[in-house]
């Protein structure tokens, strides 16, 4: 198994033709993964070093490119593992640049078309420019003159290089442009190789990491006591060591770091290896170069020890979460979500533009009066789709099964306020002050339906007051009920009472302008009785709690459904 | 069952705008977990102008659980066993690949791509893989022999 692994690491002495063919057959499939939104297995071969980078020369290339701290002279085997060819060919390059963005791609952002299709034009922007800003550095290295891209090479391999840049990468390098302050997060998740080997590895509780400072360093190795316990998910930015439980562990095993906004990591020395994607990193107790990183890579400490079947001699296998806190800020989708869920239920006059659908049913999430759940990542579901993912036995860690972001569900609420989130409140508190007025309207269309069934006398005024008067009834006949409680006892059988909430009424209305006062008075007595049964109803439905809209109408009336049938 | 309603759905999308090359049956008309899809051979392939019968399977749990996608006409694929089962290997049908928010008619056409580009470093039946890889004549031969000869 070692040798097997280390022979693939450094496979320089194949035949330069028959691998450079089956590179190209590899990236055809990689490309082939890639515009079907397939995750591919095969993602040793985006693993390619740039040639020789310069920190910080220009962005798009420190973006882009991985090891910044190189070793010249293990770039080069690395780089005849995907070339099999001398350096200054043009498809060692052409390969290169498909690497990158395969490299830079992770699992799309959303499912929504519309935000991908405007990070697809972004990303084709930036990689044009990617690409436009790189040669200079690629000249450097080798001797031929022409820029890669230009190059006339009528192969398939260029044509392929020129279509998978323009295969839409997402949008982390533009997360991380925008955001240069943002926290370098990495996240470490069990994960099991149920494919190649269905042997378990070492479980272990998910851990996090934010890093105070750029300059820090995530060690990881085998758990010991005298490192005291380690906290796996701290709230402060932490660059604690991570221990596991594992004898093929080693005490210093790796290390993760975060350069230039590119995660990397390092076997620091270990006796069983490192893995990346099945790929050694070193040979046992050697220092490795750096290898960057991605969302999604499988990282992989040391190798099954007597098969395993002692938990403490299980490798451990992570799955790495990073770059994802283009996830975490305000963005696109999780904006235009919560949107979708603030209008929830107010009418059909609400914009419904990019409207979702539940990926589990896929019905609409924008029914009014349906449970919903959304994860950190904005996306939603109806609770029913969804609970079974929820109360899984990873259980309270949950996977979006949209977009494979991990979340513990158990976390503390952050309530934590900055200025976005206090501005945006006082956005959306005018906006519900608006909402709620347009949505008391409707409601109060039935009662006044209502009150056109009662006698004549009540159609007498105005028409544009006819609302006003409803309202002002309303006002009236619950102030009435407060008398009208215990009057309601003696009922209608003696006038007296009547006429004494009369009185009240008229001393409520009396105030209103442009208002018959002679309306409330002209009320039969048998009338108000009957009014007053009915109105224990509305003053728990609407009465008590101004906010909640009344419907009189029936269940389907915010639905758009009534109006549809 | 909450499958049932999703099933239906993708079923009836996808009869009523199915993808190019591909046409969907329910095999009894009263069970919605088997599926009976014929696929053309796609254009510039050796299987071309066969006619192909895939059985898709799906689970009780659909879609938390993948469909399996077998294929009923005998056809020469790295990526397809070359026993009675004919069953394919999919990437994304892997049970840790699978997204409950895939839906069939992906899986189908991803199915169909992988007729005109197999993926033989990801194959299930390595002969033929290697035959692919190194001698691409003879694979196309041998294909488009089986295809003639069980999918038309």
């Amino acid at each position: 198994m070692e040798t097997a692994t280390a022979s693939t690491s450094f496979p320089d002495s194949s035949s330069p033709r028959s691998g450079r063919l089956r590179r190209f057959s590899q990236l055809r499939a990689y490309t082939q993964n890639i515009s079907s939104g397939h995750r591919s297995r095969n993602s040793i071969s985006s693993r390619v070093p740039w040639l020789s980078p310069s920190p910080g020369t220009d962005s798009t290339v420190t973006q882009v490119g991985n090891s910044t701290a190189p070793c010249p002279e293990s770039d080069q085997p690395t780089l005849s593992r995907y070339t099999s060819a001398p350096p200054a060919s043009s498809h060692g390059l052409g390969i290169d640049q498909v690497s990158s963005t395969d490299s830079s791609h992770s699992t799309p952002p959303n499912e929504s078309n519309e935000s991908s299709r405007t990070s697809n034009v972004m990303a084709r922007l930036r990689s044009a420019s990617a690409v436009q800003g790189r040669p200079s550095r690629t000249l450097g290295q080798t001797t031929t003159s022409d820029a890669p891209t230009s190059s006339p090479d009528p192969s398939a391999a260029t044509n392929e290089v020129l279509e998978s840049v323009d295969t839409p990468t997402n949008d982390i390098q533009e997360g991380d442009s925008n955001q240069p302050k943002q926290k370098a997060t990495i996240r470490f998740f069990p994960y099991q190789d149920t494919y190649q080997s269905s042997r378990p590895s070492l479980p272990f509780v998910p851990v996090t990491r934010s890093l105070p400072s750029e300059s820090c360093v995530v060690r990881v190795g085998r758990y010991s006591e005298r490192d005291g316990i380690p906290i796996p998910n701290p709230a402060e930015p932490s660059d604690a060591p991570v221990g596991f439980k594992s004898k093929v562990v080693s005490r210093k095993h790796c290390e993760f770091m975060f350069i230039n906004g590119q995660w990397h990591v390092k076997d620091v020395g270990s006796s069983s290896g490192t893995f990346l994607n099945h790929m050694r990193l070193s040979q046992p107790g050697m220092v490795s170069r750096l290898y960057s990183i991605k969302d999604g890579d499988i990282v992989q400490l040391g190798i099954d020890f007597r098969g395993g079947e002692e938990m403490i001699f299980r490798c451990v296998r992570i799955r790495i979460e990073c770059n994802r806190s283009w996830q975490q800020q305000p963005n696109e989708f999780n904006k235009n979500t919560e949107n979708l869920i603030q209008n929830l239920g107010k009418g059909d006059n609400v914009d419904y533009a990019g409207c979702r659908e539940c990926s589990i049913c896929l019905g609409s999430v924008l029914r009014p009066y349906q449970c919903l759940f959304m994860a950190a990542c904005a996306h939603v579901w109806h609770y029913k789709c969804i609970s079974r993912l929820l109360h899984s036995p990873d259980y309270p860690m949950f996977q979006c099964p949209n977009c494979r972001a991990f979340t513990d569900l158990s976390a503390e609420v952050d309530d934590s306020n900055d200025q976005d989130v206090e501005a945006r409140r006082a956005a959306s508190a005018n906006v519900s002050e608006e909402a709620r007025s347009e949505t008391q309207t409707p409601a109060d269309v039935p009662a006044a339906n209502n009150d056109a069934q009662q006698p004549p006398a009540q159609e007498a005024g105005r028409p544009e007051d006819s609302e006003l008067v409803t309202d002002v009834e309303n006002l009236h006949l619950q102030e009435g009920q407060l008398l009208g409680a215990d009057t309601e006892s003696r009922g209608s059988n003696s006038p007296a009472p009547d006429s004494s909430s009369n009185d009240l009424a008229r001393s409520a209305t009396i105030n209103i302008p442009g208002f018959q006062p002679t309306l409330p008075l002209n009320v039969p007595s048998g009338r108000s009785s009957h009014l007053r049964a009915d109105t224990p109803v509305r003053s728990e439905t609407s009465d008590d709690n101004p906010l909640t809209p009344r419907n009189d109408s029936g269940p389907l009336a915010f639905d758009g459904r009534a109006t549809m049938q | 069952m909450g499958s049932q309603k999703r099933i239906g759905k993708e079923l009836a999308e996808l009869m009523e705008s199915p993808p190019a090359g591909i046409t969907v049956n329910l095999v009894d008309e009263a069970n919605m977990y088997e599926w009976k899809v014929l696929m053309d051979g796609p254009e510039g392939s050796p299987y071309h102008k066969g006619k192909f019968q895939i059985k898709l399977v799906l689970p009780t749990e659909y879609p938390f659980k993948p469909p399996t996608v077998s294929f009923a006409t005998k056809i020469y694929h790295p990526n397809v066993t070359n026993d009675d089962k004919g069953s394919m290997c999919l990437g994304m049908l892997r049970p840790d690949e699978w997204k409950p928010s895939s839906k069939i008619g992906a899986v189908l056409e991803f199915a169909r791509q992988l007729l005109s580009e197999p993926m033989p470093d990801d194959a299930i039946e390595g002969r033929i893989a290697e035959q692919y890889k190194n001698d691409r004549k003879h694979f196309d031969e041998v294909a488009r022999e089986w295809t003639r000869k069980h999918a038309s």
